[in-house]
């Protein structure tokens, strides 16, 4: 008995050494050089490979079917924002690699087309959620910023690549559009949802504008100064000082700053306000992400802002608070700011966890959708598309 | 030839609990476990971490309830196997030490 029971002391004490001994080494198993990742100049192994798989989705139309059915069973502005991610990427991509130009821009151009398409054949609802249609718009006719700013923001990339006539006044209407109804509207918030900002997609709306003054050599500098200084002065959260993400059209916060949404946020006030920019990736940096034992993460909300779990956080961990649209979105401030340390951790917790699959040199994570791999791509490829506007080289 | 046989089948035997060959044998059910899952393609399935469904035709619950099990069997294989055989090592080598030391003393 004395014997048994010493046995199984001992074989505890050697799970518990064990133990000790190889959670800290079980990120090496995971971690790869930064470069693996981002790679600067030219397009690291995993964007490669991260496009191949999402090129494929756009050439096999049953395929892309499959994907965007089962995105749309939970949520079809994911439907959405994934061809905003992949448009994107593809702009930065064609600065990267210039020799594969005409088939990215080929690509861009037919996911424009096709969006285009759907928003003028099925209404703009059916790239948003249910609860749009719950409501009465405010402002009529109703519009979404949501939309608006992203396409806007994929026509003017594409056209940064390369001109293409026809999306010119394409732009340019969207762009009146929206200047219009900011200039309109008492504090500069325009809906999303029926009476909900966000400051995502005011922050890419903007971008939009910038990049097509830098198109047209038209000018919304002091309508771009004007809002940053009524963000600033209206949405920041005064314990964390981070930019709230939605509000109604009074400013009124309807949820304070999340991590969904505050790390693209940070990389879309790059071209508008530098400074102000990497203020605030510092101070989600410090709020939001967690580096533990080699694993980095990101968690939705500052501790002191309570929160539920959303479709946009995605499901949140307990215990370590990890969500998953945090950490996913957080690639893409980490790699804005050149934050190697955080963005290699964030890509070594993508391997362990995102469960990486590849088949034929396509990559995709089966943990993430097509829009969580299409904002991936983007992390791994943004920079060149900001730099060209920043240098001021005329496509 | 039989007992060639039994003597085959002596590492799938019962052993000891929390013994070398109990921590391995439990590592060696985890892998075979964890194979049969990912060679059944439950990987797919762990979407539903991002609030995505694994299969539209198998629906939520479904869905869930592979993707829960293809995880937690992933989990153990990268984080208990590891140990479980490392615990193992460290027993057989504090055995060998504590008989040599047995046999030194006088």
């Amino acid at each position: 008995m004395q014997s048994r029971m010493k046995r199984i002391l001992t074989g505890l004490a050697a799970l518990v050494i064990a133990a000790i001994i190889w959670l800290p080494c079980l990120h090496l198993l995971f971690a790869r050089p930064l470069s693996a990742f981002r790679q600067d100049p030219g397009l690291s192994p995993k964007a490669s490979q991260l496009a191949a798989r999402q090129l494929q989705l756009w050439t096999e139309p049953a395929l892309r079917e499959q994907e965007l059915k089962k995105m749309r069973a939970s949520n079809a502005e994911w439907d959405f924002m994934g061809r905003s991610y992949l448009v994107w990427s593809l702009a930065n991509m064609a600065l990267r690699d210039p020799p594969s130009k005409q088939l990215y821009l080929q690509t861009m151009d037919q996911i424009i087309d096709e969006t285009l398409r759907l928003e003028k054949q099925e209404g703009m609802y059916f790239f948003l959620m249910p609860y749009a249609k719950e409501r009465h718009y405010l402002v009529q006719p109703a519009h979404s910023l949501f939309l608006d700013g992203e396409i806007a923001l994929m026509l003017a990339s594409r056209r940064m690549i390369e001109e293409k006539p026809e999306y010119k006044p394409l732009l340019t209407e969207r762009i009146n559009a929206i200047v219009g109804r900011l200039q309109k509207s008492p504090r500069m918030m325009l809906e999303s949802y029926p009476d909900e900002c966000w400051m995502f997609d005011h922050c890419v709306a903007l971008d939009a504008i910038k990049l097509a003054d830098y198109l047209d050599d038209s000018d919304h500098s002091a309508l771009i100064r004007g809002w940053m200084a009524m963000a600033k002065q209206k949405l920041v959260d005064p314990k964390s000082g981070l930019l709230i993400s939605s509000f109604t059209t009074d400013g009124t916060p309807l949820a304070g700053p999340e991590g969904s949404s505050i790390w693209m946020v940070a990389h879309c006030l790059q071209l508008l306000d530098e400074d102000f920019a990497r203020d605030q990736y510092q101070r989600a940096r410090k709020e939001l992400g967690e580096i533990t034992l080699g694993f980095g993460y990101a968690h939705e909300w500052p501790k002191s802002w309570k929160g539920e779990a959303n479709i946009d956080s995605g499901p949140i961990i307990p215990g370590f608070e990890i969500s998953a649209g945090s950490s996913g979105m957080a690639f893409i401030g980490a790699s804005t700011f050149s934050d190697g340390k955080f963005l290699r951790s964030l890509a070594t917790t993508l391997d362990f966890a995102g469960f990486p699959s590849r088949t034929g040199g396509r990559l995709k994570y089966c943990a993430s959708n097509q829009v969580g791999d299409a904002a991936l791509l983007y992390a791994a490829t943004l920079g060149p598309l900001w730099q060209k506007l920043k240098a001021g080289t005329k496509p | 030839m039989i007992t060639k046989f039994w003597q085959g089948l002596g590492p799938f035997r019962r052993a000891e609990f929390l013994s070398p060959r109990d921590l391995l044998q439990r590592a060696g059910a985890i892998s075979v476990l964890f194979l049969a899952v990912h060679l059944a393609g439950l990987r797919e399935f762990t979407s539903v971490l991002n609030g995505t469904i694994g299969s539209v035709a198998a629906g939520w619950k479904l869905s869930g309830f592979l993707a829960l099990i293809y995880i937690l069997l992933y989990l153990a294989f990268v984080i208990l196997v590891p140990v479980l055989v490392l615990a193992a090592t460290l027993l057989v080598v504090w055995q060998r030490f504590r008989r040599k030391k047995e046999k030194s003393s006088p």
